[in-house]
């Protein structure tokens, strides 16, 4: 059983293809949605048939037809292009909070769970009292403090997620610290610098990408829910989380106003979830050996 | 050649462990009042220029710990290193710094002890790189030196850890541990993750690497059949303890402590004509938060006497650089010197 | 001991795992018999196929594992018998005790009640009965103070105790075959001791048959009655075990007994196989030791067949005379096993 996996390991590690690499088929579907998502969103002005916030009396709540694909809403508003820019929105909260997050999480994390001791205690204990805080308590609470909009929701779910970054990245990282390698090269002389540059945060990177990912999915969500509750993006600007809102009070009237931006969220969703698994293969020290 | 400087008496030794304690407190739970493993107590022992010394023992003896403390992972508790007559505790940091540079631990498992990520080339390096020692292409030519020198093709340079065997990357391991030149190499069952046949292949190799650089060897192994055909001398630990130390040989075929015995009974020999002793040591190692009381050994030895549970042994002479903590034994050596007058063992 | 006959008989079993990038060959073609109250060990060195033998007769592999073959255990072919009824079959009939003490026993549940259950799974008995029942066997296999001991999780027992938990367990429904893979493995040598002296006491006593799968040949000489050497999923003798460590028949053997570190030649380097075990995603054709062995020849291209020499034991390899008669070749003038592979550094 061991040589069944221990010897095609030699080819098998040797040269991981792409698809592979990317974590299998799911990886590389998610990839390509989420590719072709963010050409959109770059693209919206190109690809946008009609101007997102052009109110227009004239056609309010026309079905889709060859003119607006998707219809249009309740100002008569082209429905397609608003979902066309507001990926634009979306995806910046969705990575900019994850990234911010990070940013913030990822040190605490690697602090802690490589010092040890009692900066772990301390570290933890802060981040601990954080994740106890109620998550969109605390986005609502710091909405009321600096006041609403896009950037606001994007910050609220930053700091929902340094606690759950910092939490993956301790755990892993203590993992790492645990393996010989690590204790040998500290006997060789390397320096605690190079220790974590060269192989703590190599190492356990893996958990905090794949958690990463589905943080996204999960700031999406968020957001939509921020912006549903009104305290997120504020109109006229195109966002799908919005738009959801203001859609679902015409549902039975004008269904597509609401169909298309919920599906575009459904999409990125999954597309980050894809993303996600692929990764959590990509990493699986199992999965590499196979 | 080896160098045996052991003779000169003038010549402190390389590495030299006096009074060697290391105390593990055990907290429960945050504010919790801790117990105390003791780890090791009170151990001395000594590793010449190019001498292989073997510490055995089972789980829970202790003999990973003075590995650790002498490779400078764990900080001992108490007690005296000494390298080459200076006492390493108390020297600046850069005097510490050059001796770890001259001492390398080999680990147990070498798929833990490389970095699935970093090439083979960049392990070995990593030392070079750590101490900045020439530029990219020296570092490179020595690496490819090194890995001549542990026996592995240089077309391996760019491989990862899991696409090589586990002989191959023990040999990486011992590459990288010689990068530095070191004097002393700590190696903690260096051989027990792998198989026999590539055992003996690293066993060669080390006992090749010793003669060839004078290297000396401490070797933690649990596996006395290992330790046997390596060693010059072994030192035999039980809960924290040294029981028995002497030339491998003595301890072998003339063990004296009843611990060491039983240790060497135990060992299923593979020949069915050579039937295994039917004396068992009963019972199990005791907890090292809680050692007995007097010898560590009694509440397990076949031979205990009342003073036994009171009075902790203290090494008896059995010959040359052959002692044994064991009153009953130094009870019979006693008596055998008596009966004829003492002669030198060898 | 009574050998009235082979309790469990493989014929031409393979094992291949299937996975996506190609196949494994992990057994091939292995043809075996164990008799009745013999101790049968299985040896080699690791990824040479014992454990996912092992698996194969317990019916305990992955989905992905193709096995091909007959194994008869008391004339009934287990590879086509329904997963209802293996399971009848395993921890009735065969027991198992596995190598790592400290996952084979569920960490949530008191050792007593684990072995309870193992009696329940298999027999109409009362909670009760089966408590008074399972406190026996844990005596039995010398747990100290085991009534007190019964409603203890494993995690509060050393590792030679959690083992004789799991021995006990194996053999709550007195099976007549007891697999046991590595089962001293993780322990230390002194508690290994013991615990190979209840094996055998255990035997002795239940007339059971033990298959034995090791990677020790210190263990497997002083336990076993006949043992198989495999190499790389092929199985390369079969011997009693006083010929097989006497005098040795196939090169492969008698180079792992070379290799072992004993008194006898402590004196110089030790001897070593060189070379690797072959990929086995791609092995090679005939024998696969053929690219390792000092004796390779152009008939190694083909596999030799595992036939029975007139001392007894049986073993696959052209330079026997036994395996050239079984394929029908002529005897090679001379052979001469010399000492196995080479000094490799």
């Amino acid at each position: 059983m061991s040589t069944a996996v221990g010897s095609s390991v030699k080819r098998g590690a040797a040269k991981r293809s792409v698809t592979e690499r990317l974590g299998g088929r799911e990886g590389l579907v998610g990839w390509s949605i989420l590719l072709v998502l963010v050409l959109i969103a770059i693209a919206a002005p190109l690809l946008a048939p009609h101007d997102p916030e052009t109110i227009d009396s004239a056609r309010i709540f026309t079905g889709p037809s060859t003119a607006h694909p998707f219809g249009t809403d309740d100002l008569g508003r082209d429905v397609l292009s608003r979902v066309l820019y507001a990926f634009r929105v979306t995806l910046s909260i969705a990575v900019g909070s994850v990234l911010l997050a990070m940013l913030i999480g990822l040190p605490i994390g690697i602090l802690a769970g490589y010092v040890g001791g009692w900066t772990d205690l301390v570290l933890m204990r802060g981040i601990d009292l954080l994740l106890a805080f109620p998550a969109l308590l605390l986005a609502i609470s710091l909405i009321a403090i600096l006041g609403q909009g896009a950037l606001v929701a994007l910050l609220a779910i930053a700091i929902i997620y340094v606690p759950i970054m910092a939490r993956v990245v301790r755990s892993s990282v203590l993992v790492v610290r645990g393996q010989a390698y690590v204790t040998g090269a500290r006997a060789r002389g390397a320096s605690h610098w190079a220790i974590i540059k060269g192989h703590v945060l190599p190492n356990s990177i893996g958990p905090a990408l794949v958690q990463a990912s589905v943080l996204m999915a999960f700031a999406i969500i968020i957001e939509a829910a921020l912006s549903f509750l009104g305290l997120g993006s504020q109109p006229p600007t195109p966002e799908l989380g919005l738009m959801l809102a203001e859609g679902h009070n015409y549902l039975k009237q004008a269904p597509w106003v609401e169909i298309f931006p919920g599906l575009a969220i459904a999409i990125t969703v999954l597309a980050f979830n894809l993303v996600g698994d692929g990764l959590r293969r990509s990493f699986d020290p199992h999965e590499v050996t196979r | 050649m080896v160098k045996k400087l052991s003779d000169q008496p003038q010549a402190p030794p390389l590495l030299q462990v006096q009074g060697l304690v290391k105390h593990f407190p055990v907290r429960r739970g945050v504010f919790g009042r801790g117990a105390v493993v003791h780890a090791v107590e009170s151990v001395d022992f000594v590793v010449n220029r190019g001498e292989v010394v073997s510490l055995v023992g089972e789980s829970g003896s202790g003999k990973t710990t003075v590995g650790r403390c002498i490779t400078g992972m764990t900080e001992p508790t108490a007690g005296t290193i000494r390298f080459e007559g200076q006492d390493i505790a108390g020297n600046s940091r850069t005097a510490r710094d050059s001796f770890r540079r001259r001492v390398q631990p080999v680990f147990q498992d070498p798929r833990s002890s490389l970095d699935p990520r970093w090439t083979i080339e960049r392990t070995i390096g990593e030392p070079l790189n750590a101490y900045r020692i020439g530029n990219p292409e020296q570092r490179s030519a020595r690496v490819r030196e090194l890995m001549d020198m542990v026996g592995l093709p240089t077309y391996l340079a760019q491989r990862r850890p899991q696409e090589l065997s586990g002989g191959q990357q023990q040999r990486v391991a011992i590459a990288a541990a010689l990068a530095l030149e070191p004097d002393l190499i700590v190696a903690d069952e260096p051989v027990s993750a792998l198989d026999v046949s590539v055992q003996a292949q690293i066993l060669n190799l080390l006992s090749e690497l010793r003669s060839r650089l004078g290297l000396a060897l401490l070797f933690i192994a649990h596996d006395l059949s290992v330790v046997e055909h390596l060693s010059d001398r072994v030192a035999v630990m039980y809960l924290g303890r040294i029981v028995e130390t002497g030339p491998v040989k003595e301890v072998y075929h003339r063990s004296r402590h009843p611990y060491t015995k039983a240790l060497i009974e135990a060992i299923p020999r593979p020949d069915p004509t050579q039937v295994m002793s039917a004396n068992r040591l009963t019972g199990e190692i005791p907890s090292p938060v809680n050692p007995p009381s007097g010898c560590r050994f009694h509440p397990r030895c076949p031979v205990a006497i009342d003073r036994c549970s009171t009075d902790d042994p203290a090494p008896t002479v059995f010959g040359m650089r052959h002692t044994a903590a064991c009153h009953v034994a130094a009870m019979q050596f006693a008596a055998e010197s008596h009966s004829q007058p003492a002669k030198d063992p060898r | 001991m009574t050998i009235t006959g082979a309790l469990l008989e493989l014929r031409n079993v393979s094992v291949d795992y299937v996975g996506r990038n190609g196949s494994v060959s992990a057994v091939q073609d292995v043809c075996l018999s164990l008799s009745e109250g013999e101790t049968f060990g299985l040896v080699g060195e690791s990824g040479c196929g014992k454990t996912t033998l092992s698996m194969a007769l317990m019916g305990l592999l992955p989905e992905t594992a193709k096995v091909t073959g007959e194994i008869l255990f008391r004339g009934a072919d287990l590879t086509i018998m329904s997963e209802s009824d293996r399971r009848e079959l395993r921890g009735d009939q065969i027991g198992m005790v596995f190598q790592d003490p400290a996952t084979s026993l569920d960490p949530t549940f008191s050792i007593g009640s684990q072995v309870a259950e193992t009696l329940r799974a298999h027999r109409k008995m009362s909670r009760k009965q089966a408590k008074a029942r399972a406190l026996e066997l844990l005596i039995e296999v010398g747990i100290p103070a085991a009534e007190t001991r019964y409603t203890d999780p494993p995690h509060r027992l050393s590792g030679g105790m959690r083992q004789r938990v799991v021995i006990a367990a194996a053999l709550a429904n007195d099976p007549v075959l007891l697999l046991a893979d590595e089962p001293t493995t993780a322990l230390d040598v002194t508690i290994q001791a013991q615990i190979l002296d209840l094996l055998a006491g255990l035997q002795k006593k239940h007339h059971t048959t033990n298959l034995l799968v090791a990677h020790d040949l210190g263990i497997v000489a002083q336990v076993c009655d006949r043992v198989a050497v495999m190499y790389a999923g092929q199985l390369v003798e079969v011997a009693p075990v006083a010929q097989l460590f006497a005098d040795p028949q196939h090169p492969y053997t008698r180079a792992l007994m070379d290799a072992l570190p004993t008194a006898t030649h402590a004196a110089g380097a030790l001897r070593v196989i060189k070379g690797q075990v072959p990929d086995l995603a791609d092995p090679p054709s005939g024998c696969r030791f053929k690219d390792r062995c000092p004796h390779r020849m152009a008939e190694c291209e083909q596999l030799p067949p595992l036939a029975e020499s007139a001392n007894g034991s049986q073993v696959a390899c052209w330079l026997h005379p036994a395996t050239r008669a079984a394929a029908g070749r002529q005897p090679l003038a001379s052979i001469s096993l010399t000492k196995g592979g080479e000094k490799v550094v």
